[in-house]
């Protein structure tokens, strides 16, 4: 291969963060003209190495040689100087400009009024966008305004604003982690002009399908580390699949066999739509016994969040049924499913599972404050308070700086879900509902966790698992659920899955 | 960037423990070795920093205190502003506000004019301290309950034309009128506050939208009543109330004879050495209400509903707590204190309706409650600083020769500067984070690349 092929080489880049190698001596060369696709697990390092491309990171070693030349990209700036652009994954465009005016933004043509009065000239501007939409199939109107586009389009046009800057290197970071199936397939059609047309596209993502559809080659990596650099057409998913899971440590719990009772929670059919009236889940149906853990593995974004929040009733449901020991709650308020006994661990701890501005025993009792002995006769009893919050504190090993009284937002992320998770677990519900409840914590807070819900289970308790970390779940669930793009495509016993089956699964590789 | 790893978290954290610690390193009441070192494999021991912060900091960094020290801050900035304003145009700033208290009844004047005295001046000041104390707790309980009703003035107005007209021109006699006229300024404030509580309830409508197009409704609705038939022809305003309606009373005492008078209307004729006054009869309601107030918001049920809705509306809901209906009612009850400011304005400090004006009152409580940190006992506070410059200013401007403007300025400056507070706030927080990670550099320098590392890990997940 002639060495004026590649475009970017990067040398031994090593990136370290705090308890964590993000990116492990990596070395790679990228050509001009293809489409090289980054896959790993979340958190294998993907997205931390293409932001040191792009100059948000600086690497603590190695170097990155653009077009044979060695430099240094100390910020976006730069990297777009070097005609290198992201499409991030949250868009950064202005709601109520035009599409021209957010392209422009920053290099508005600036031309003098009767050689006098600066103003922004947009005709000529609408007229390039106009023809580089044309050129790739892009289809954006350059006169629409941003907040009326859908998701798809605004992407686009952050596809424009790199084609206009005349980017050579466009990076995409889970460029379809929002869209449709349909719109993946016509997001992928314009990555495929584009390479045509002689751009180097870089691809970050963990659906392995879509890099078997596009993608040239292929970086695989796992846990920081690059585990291998693959020619796609060559290669079967499977193979890739296996070689993003890996092989991973799993903490080792002792748990008893599961033996599981009557059933608690019976999810029917359910069907979710988000707020772009976009279903999220699609008839979702299975069963929690007493007594059993049952997990939902699948990628991020595969609907596991919603269905969680659906049943814990902060979303509404559009169709299908939740029973609750046969009890109807699909449409009940959340407080009476909480008193029915449901308790929640959400994903998004610091924005939905408390109230940062608040005391810390006033979260630790947020879920209690209304009813005996923190409330009598609608006045607050801040003794009650007091003690039951010292209590967990104490119990869960709550680190705080004045105790009780401490003001939630000044503590640690890992103290802070400790004490969700105190909470929650004190509920003594029949359901609990644990989502990414180890996210954030250290290795001891990990397992205290993990071994608590399967005392909850010895205790004859139905819980629900969601998680991303495929360890997590092979080593507490007793039932695994896979969901894929909004669908529950497998559920089996815990002991009749193996990683790399459940890992299949995740990928959309395995239907059953 | 979509890098979530879950252990990344370890970096934000390890930030934020350094840069909020919550009262750790300038709380005297809690030695920094209490907390014990971060579990995390990795993340920075920070227990042993000691932190140096000066004085300033010292002083104004304590959230505890910052409902307190930061108002404070405000006033103590705009009086020297205003000293230097002053100062140039000629007097001396010291007289200035000497002649300020002066004129609110605080101090004793040299001369005063026949009938008058210091007593008369202060009860003004009490008088028209009761309004703005109403109204910016009304402002207050929104506000804690994350909301902005901008509608004050024109919750105020309608209840007190709607008072006036059932009551003021009834002749009912005072026991029976005065209540009434103070559960009709509740009543119609509260459905104000609801009809904006519930189009947000039902509709989404932003509630400062709500409540500015309700003033105008409401302004020109009155306005429109009054002018055709409650017009006084030689005043141009709202005929006057009868005096038992009003939430006044006249009093006379006499300084010669020590006897003491009170009544629902003052006597013709004045004896030597009479001076008199007014007792608002809902001052002491007012100053109660904001006691109570705080009792609602610190220790009852509904309280710690607002509060949270007013904090986290996504956490709210998720603790099960009805977050729209919750709204619903923060704004009934923001209205019902905004229709007692109605009642005890124009059936108290005046006795009569201007028509096609809304009261600056109503928009100047938003500040007033800004400097009393929207903290009940603090707004009692701020409502009295505000109306003694209110009620002195007359008096200072004819003192001091300055311009009547001069006096509004005053007014004008330290409401600008109490709505700067959440910016003092600001600075402060900035300035301690920035003493703070000076030291944390200077006691472990090698950890510095990692904690650049981790702010960005941040930005990541």
């Amino acid at each position: 291969m002639p060495d004026t092929d590649v475009i970017v080489e990067m040398r031994h880049i090593t990136k370290r963060f705090p308890g964590i190698v993000a990116n492990d001596d990596i070395s790679l060369q990228i050509r001009q003209g293809e489409i090289f696709a980054f896959a790993g697990e979340n958190g294998a390092g993907k997205s931390t190495l293409m932001s040191i491309l792009f100059g948000m990171y600086q690497p603590d070693e190695g170097e990155i040689l653009i077009r044979g030349r060695q430099v240094d990209i100390s910020s976006p700036n730069e990297a777009v100087a070097l005609g290198i652009s992201m499409v991030h994954q949250h868009f950064k465009l202005v709601h109520n400009y035009t599409v021209a005016e957010n392209i422009v933004l920053g290099i508005e043509p600036a031309t003098r009024l009767l050689g006098l009065i600066p103003y922004v000239n947009m005709r000529p501007v609408n007229k390039v966008i106009r023809e580089l939409s044309e050129r790739y199939g892009l289809e954006v109107d350059p006169s629409a305004v941003i907040e009326d586009l859908p998701v798809s389009t605004q992407q686009r046009v952050e596809i424009l604003k790199m084609l206009y800057r005349e980017a050579e290197i466009l990076i995409f970071d889970e460029p379809t982690a929002m869209l449709t199936p349909q719109e993946i397939t016509y997001l992928l059609d314009i990555i495929r002009k584009l390479r045509d047309d002689g751009k180097t596209i870089i691809l970050i993502t963990h659906k392995l399908e879509e890099i078997k559809q596009v993608a040239d080659r292929c970086a695989i990596l796992n846990h920081g580390k690059l585990i291998a650099t693959m020619d796609v057409a060559t290669s079967s998913t499977r193979d890739m699949a296996s070689k993003m899971v890996g092989r991973e440590v799993i903490f080792e719990i002792d748990k008893e066999l599961a033996r599981p009772g009557e059933v608690v929670l019976d999810v029917q059919g359910l069907t979710i739509e988000n707020e772009h009236h976009v279903d999220v889940t699609q008839d979702v149906s299975f069963k929690i016994h007493a007594g059993e853990i049952f997990a939902i593995a699948g990628v991020a974004g595969s609907g596991q969040v919603e269905l969680a929040d659906a049943i814990a009733g902060l979303s509404a449901v559009k169709t299908g049924k939740i029973l609750l020991e046969d009890c109807d709650i699909t449409h009940t308020l959340v407080r009476p499913r909480t008193l029915k006994g449901i308790s929640y661990i959400p994903e998004d701890r610091q924005d939905v599972g408390l109230i940062l501005d608040f005391l810390l025993e006033d979260n630790l009792a947020s879920k209690a404050y209304f009813r005996a002995p923190f409330s009598r006769r609608s006045i607050l009893q801040r003794n009650a308070f007091d003690s039951y919050a010292d209590d967990l504190i104490r119990r869960y090993d709550i680190r705080c700086s004045s105790g009780a009284l401490t003001m939630t937002r000044s503590m640690s992320g890992g103290n802070q879900q400790k004490a969700i998770v105190a909470r929650e677990v004190e509920q003594d519900a029949q359901l609990m509902i644990f989502v990414q409840p180890t996210r954030g914590l250290d290795i001891g807070a990990i397992l205290s966790i993990r071994r608590r819900m399967i005392e909850e289970r010895d205790k004859g308790r139905a819980i629900l698992l969601v998680s991303l970390e495929l360890d997590e779940i092979m080593a507490v669930a007793d039932t695994i659920g896979v969901m894929f793009a909004g669908r529950m495509i497998k559920i089996a016993p815990a002991d009749q899955m193996t990683l790399d089956e459940v890992g299949e699964y995740m990928m959309g590789v395995k239907q059953s | 960037m979509s890098g979530r790893d879950p252990r990344w978290d370890v970096g934000p954290d390890a930030l934020k423990k350094i840069s909020e610690p919550g009262g750790k390193c300038d709380d005297p009441v809690a030695p920094p070795s209490q907390d014990p070192p971060n579990p995390a494999p990795s993340a920075p021991d920070d227990g042993a920093v000691q932190v140096q912060l000066n004085w300033f900091l010292r002083a104004f960094g304590n959230e505890r205190w910052q409902f307190i020290t930061i108002p404070l801050l405000s006033i103590l900035v705009s009086l020297i502003a205003i000293s230097i304003i002053v100062g140039v145009m000629g007097s001396n700033p010291i007289n200035v506000f000497i002649t300020f208290l002066q004129g609110a009844g605080w101090i004793m004047k040299p001369v005063y004019a026949g009938g008058f005295g210091m007593l008369s001046d202060l009860s003004n000041t009490l008088a028209a301290f009761t309004p703005m104390l109403f109204a910016a707790l009304a402002v207050t309980i929104a506000f804690r309950g994350g909301l902005f009703n901008i509608g004050i003035s024109g919750q105020m107005l309608i209840s007190g034309f709607l008072a006036s007209v059932i009551v003021g021109y009834s002749g009912l006699s005072s026991f029976v009128a005065k209540p009434l006229v103070l559960l009709i300024g509740i009543v119609t404030g509260a459905a104000i506050g609801a009809l904006i509580g519930f189009l947000k309830y039902r509709f989404n409508i932003n509630e400062v939208v709500a409540s500015i197009m309700l003033n105008y409704i409401l302004q020109y609705a009155v306005s429109y009543f009054i002018n055709t038939r409650y017009l006084d022809q030689i005043s141009r305003q709202s005929r006057v109330v009868s005096p038992a309606s009003t939430l006044v009373l006249s009093g006379i005492y006499n300084s010669k004879t020590h006897q003491l008078m009170v009544s629902n209307s003052l006597p013709s004729v004045l004896k030597l050495g009479d001076i008199q006054f007014l007792v608002p009869i809902c001052f002491v309601l007012a100053i109660v209400l904001a006691i109570a107030l705080q009792f609602f918001l610190k220790k009852t049920r509904l309280g710690y509903e607002i509060k949270a809705v007013g904090a986290n509306r996504r956490g709210a809901h998720y603790s099960g707590i009805r977050v729209k209906r919750t709204i619903l009612v923060t704004m009934m009850l923001s209205g019902a204190l905004a229709g007692l400011a109605g009642v005890s304005y124009y059936l108290g400090y005046f006795n009569s309706i201007q028509p096609d004006t809304l009261t600056s009152l109503g928009f100047d409580s938003i500040a007033t409650a800004l400097l009393g940190a929207a903290h009940p006992i603090g707004n009692i506070a701020s409502s009295f600083l505000i109306t003694t410059l209110d009620t002195g200013g007359t008096y200072m401007q004819s003192m001091m020769g300055v311009r009547q403007e001069i006096a509004q300025l005053v007014t004008g400056l330290i409401l600008l500067f109490s709505a700067c507070s959440a910016f003092f706030r600001w600075r402060i927080a900035i300035s301690r984070q920035k003493a703070e990670m000076r030291a944390y550099e200077a006691a472990e320098h090698d950890v510095d690349t990692d904690l650049v590392a981790s702010s960005q890990g941040g930005d990541a997940a």
